[in-house]
């Protein structure tokens, strides 16, 4: 255990200094984004979508940090028009505010290599890709005879767009303020706005049938009053480049600019709220301030788990966090002596609370374990063996958990219709033994083991929502060998659990003292 | 004797009583004298009666091992030649899925409980036991049909509902200490401490019980009837001792429970061992276990042999 220990304490100092002696190398910049986002709720079930910034090969967020007081939060996830967004409702009317923090890692030489989707466009990304909205007005007779007046010049389509850019970029004339932002307004005026000019371009390459979307971002550069700038991008073939009628790019951005929303100007977008404000803010962060991943690969770097995407990171803090909750579990079981269902049924049910919203996971788990019961003893009629007798429970316990899912979205008592990932095998086994420890020991011992089940579960899920603690695991994954020597202690135990304090009181004091026949 | 009713007991308390809590049973008996792979010796009932049998311990008769679900076409040739017989799962825990017939007359069964089981009823009990449903860990199970045991005559007044046994729990294959557990009208029928039956300690030299303990705490007279359980006196205890050994001996486990029931016939009978036996045993002998362990342990290795055993279950029993 000795050794466990020290292991682990050297294992956090190795990694700790071999992250003070990295250094960023020339060229490289570390980042700071803040979004300040505040809004009013009239009603319940408001949503807003906050898109972050994408990872592109100069680009990477290492960290992130988002608070959103009260409001519940979907998985992140990259959406299908490649955004990563962070997807929240409100349960209650109100006002909210969200801060996120990212830190960006820039670098000027391409080394990352972002996973995106690959290979030909899905036909309705295609269709979304070359719609008309209401201010890119694809069929609007401005934008035809626009495309009429240039359609003499070029054949191929490489030469088309390049013709389109270069009448957004030039012809138009820069109309400050009051210029219209819509591609209609813009060509029919021949003045636009920064949203205008690329809407004007987008509407160009989509009535000339070629798929276009627009991409907001920041450019990354010290700047007082950071404001999210419009760029398009068109696919060629199967890659979509980058044109900035605005600035003047095309073919390629410059690699200080990053992006946040594709097909959208908004970076927090909202529907059912109000008084919608957001702030950006972008602040130059000292080198050495953060990412590890500023050198050549290298083959130790398997064990840097902050490495790995930021998607990534949030199931493997979960993970990481799980042997807390064995070990929570196990001070129950052999120091305090409260008896549940199933070793780690406790361990399991929290992680999958923390999972989904935690409200709609009691819900549900009553509710399944209230009707598996119900049908578990109905089932005791048809006098079934048990592997399929398990598997008719099962069949249950799967159908009820989408139903209520589905119940529970339609009367907008879930904050979201995100299924709730029970442990499906654990629920059933919970219900098997429930029933029979029911039958067999009575119901007040079942229960009891029940109540130690949810406490048990309880405790898991106070550490398992413990969001820094899974964090700083994933930094220093070696500090479980700490949680290892815990678990060796613990296991080398062999003094009384409490509940012997009880089980055991007739045994002291006086009044037991011999008495012998 | 009702000592002033407390809630709980100090460690140290505890400690200076000597009990011994399931940790310190775990950590430091089980685990170091039981080798793992001499556990199925004991928890498979099955084997268990083997190994009685090849070393004449006394067993009750195996009529039946069901060990296929194919088996359960012939059952009723099977039970035929017995009116009364019990089916049991090999490796059943604290009693369940025991099922005690006490006449029949070859399509329903009634139970010594009180129940009436058709033949399709005793049927899908038994595929249930084969499933392992009853089974330690769930893993399939095979069923015993054996012997009844007729209720010995000694503790007619204090066992309601079901046959007493007798717990034995041996350390190094010397008795340590031993119980006397009756079922009641709460534990159904079942001599399981935890499930509500009442238990007496056993003076180890004599055989005669002292002392109980019923639903955890300390108790001097049946719960349902009200005679008391003090005094009584197990018949031949003297062979039910030196079958204890024998079997400890035979199944190698240092530390072991071993249970038996009385018939009226043949005298004690070996139910069951047990490799992690209960603690209740302590509040039944009002003692902890573990001055009687580390007694045992002081001992010199010569002394764990044939009849010398008995000079040390003399001398634990003063502890």
């Amino acid at each position: 255990m000795a050794a466990l220990v020290i292991a682990g304490a050297l294992g956090v100092a190795l990694r700790a200094s071999g992250r003070r002696e990295l250094h960023l190398l020339d060229g490289d910049s570390v980042w700071r984004l803040t979004y300040d986002v505040r809004f009013d709720v009239e009603r319940p079930g408001a949503r807003i979508r906050v898109a972050l910034p994408a990872d592109t090969p100069h680009s990477r967020v290492f960290r992130q940090d988002v608070s959103y007081s009260d409001l519940t939060a979907e998985r992140m996830r990259p959406s299908r028009s490649e955004s990563r967004e962070l997807s929240l409702s409100a349960v209650r009317a109100g006002e909210y505010r969200i801060v996120a923090r990212l830190d960006l890692h820039l670098c000027r030489e391409a080394r990352w290599q972002p996973n995106g989707p690959v290979g030909p466009l899905r036909a309705d990304d295609r269709a979304q890709a070359l719609r008309a909205t209401p201010t890119i007005q694809v069929n609007s007779p401005a934008v035809e005879n626009t495309l009429r007046s240039l359609r003499n010049a070029p054949g191929r389509s490489a030469d088309l767009v390049h013709a389109l850019f270069e009448f957004c970029a030039f012809e138009l004339e820069p109309g400050g303020d009051t210029a219209p932002d819509d591609a209609a307004g813009a060509l029919e005026t021949g003045r636009a706005g920064p949203l205008g000019r690329v809407r004007a371009f987008v509407a160009l390459c989509r009535a000339s049938k070629m798929a276009a979307r627009l991409v907001t971002g920041f450019e990354i550069r010290e700047t007082a009053g950071l404001r999210p700038h419009t760029w398009a991008e068109v696919l060629v073939g199967e890659a979509w480049v980058p044109y900035d009628p605005e600035n003047g790019y095309s073919g390629e951005m410059p690699h200080r600019f990053v992006p946040v929303r594709r097909d959208g100007v908004e970076i927090v977008h909202t529907s059912g709220a109000r008084d919608l404000e957001a702030s950006y803010a972008l602040m130059r962060l000292p080198p050495g301030s953060g990412p590890w991943a500023s050198r050549p690969r290298h083959v130790l770097d398997i064990l840097d788990l902050t490495r790995l995407p930021l998607e990534v990171h949030q199931v493997l803090s979960l993970i990481l966090l799980l042997p807390l909750g064995a070990l929570v579990t196990s001070v129950f079981r052999t120091m305090i002596g409260i008896r549940t269902f199933g070793t780690f049924t406790p361990a399991l049910i929290a992680l999958s609370f923390v999972f989904a919203d935690w409200r709609t996971g009691v819900l549900v788990f009553a509710a399944v374990l209230a009707l598996g019961l119900a049908s578990r003893s109905l089932l005791e009629r048809l006098k079934l063996l048990m592997v399929p007798r398990l598997s008719v429970v099962l069949t249950l316990v799967v159908l009820s958990i989408v139903f209520l899912v589905s119940v529970l979205d339609y009367y907008g008592l879930t904050p979201s219709a995100q299924a709730v990932l029970l442990p499906m095998v654990i629920l059933t086994m919970t219900v098997e033994r429930f029933y029979v420890t029911t039958e067999e020991d009575g119901v007040r011992f079942a229960l009891q083991l029940l109540g130690g089940t949810v406490l048990v579960a309880f405790c898991c899920f106070l550490v398992l929502c413990w969001n820094r603690v899974g964090r700083m695991l994933l930094a220093y994954p070696e500090l479980h060998l700490f949680t290892l020597a815990a678990l060796v202690l613990v296991g080398r135990y062999t003094g009384y659990r409490l509940s012997e304090l009880w089980r055991f009181r007739d045994l002291a004091g006086p009044g037991s003292e011999d008495r012998r026949a | 004797m009702s000592p002033g009713r407390r809630w709980w007991a100090w460690p140290r308390e505890l400690r200076r009583r000597g009990v011994l809590g399931l940790n310190g049973r775990n950590g430091e008996y089980v685990l170091p004298h039981n080798r793992r792979g001499h556990y199925p010796r004991v928890d498979d009932k099955a084997l268990t009666k083997r190994i009685c049998e090849s070393k004449g311990i006394p067993v009750p008769k195996t009529y039946a091992l069901v060990e296929r679900y194919g088996d359960l076409a012939r059952l009723p040739e099977m039970l035929d030649s017995q009116r009364q017989f019990v089916v049991k799962p090999a490796r059943g825990s604290e009693g369940r899925g025991i099922v005690v017939v006490a006449d029949h007359d070859g399509n329903t069964f009634s139970t010594a409980g009180g129940r009436t089981l058709t033949l399709a009823d005793l049927r899908y009990h038994l595929s249930t036991v084969l499933s392992g449903l009853y089974s330690l860990g769930g893993q399939p199970d095979r069923a015993i049909v054996e012997q009844r045991i007729v209720r010995h005559p000694a503790f007619e007044t204090v066992a309601v509902g079901g046959t007493p046994d007798i717990r034995i729990i041996l350390y190094r294959t010397v008795p340590v200490m031993a119980m006397l557990r009756l079922p009641t009208a709460a534990s159904r029928g079942r001599a399981n401490l935890h499930q509500g039956a009442v238990a007496a300690g056993v003076d180890l030299r004599t055989g005669r019980t002292f002392g109980g303990v019923c639903q955890g705490r300390a108790v001097s007279e049946h719960p349902d009837t009200g005679a008391s359980i003090d005094g009584l006196m197990v018949p031949c205890w003297d062979r039910l001792l030196a079958a204890a050994m024998d079997l400890a001996e035979a199944v190698e486990l240092g530390y072991v429970g071993v249970d038996f029931v009385l018939d009226s016939t043949v005298g004690p009978v070996v139910l069951e061992a047990n490799a992690r036996p209960g603690l209740g045993i302590q509040v039944a002998n009002r003692r902890g276990l573990v001055p009687r362990l580390e007694f045992l342990d002081r001992q010199p290795e010569a002394m764990f042999r044939g009849e010398l055993r008995h000079e040390l279950i003399a001398r634990l029993a003063e502890l």
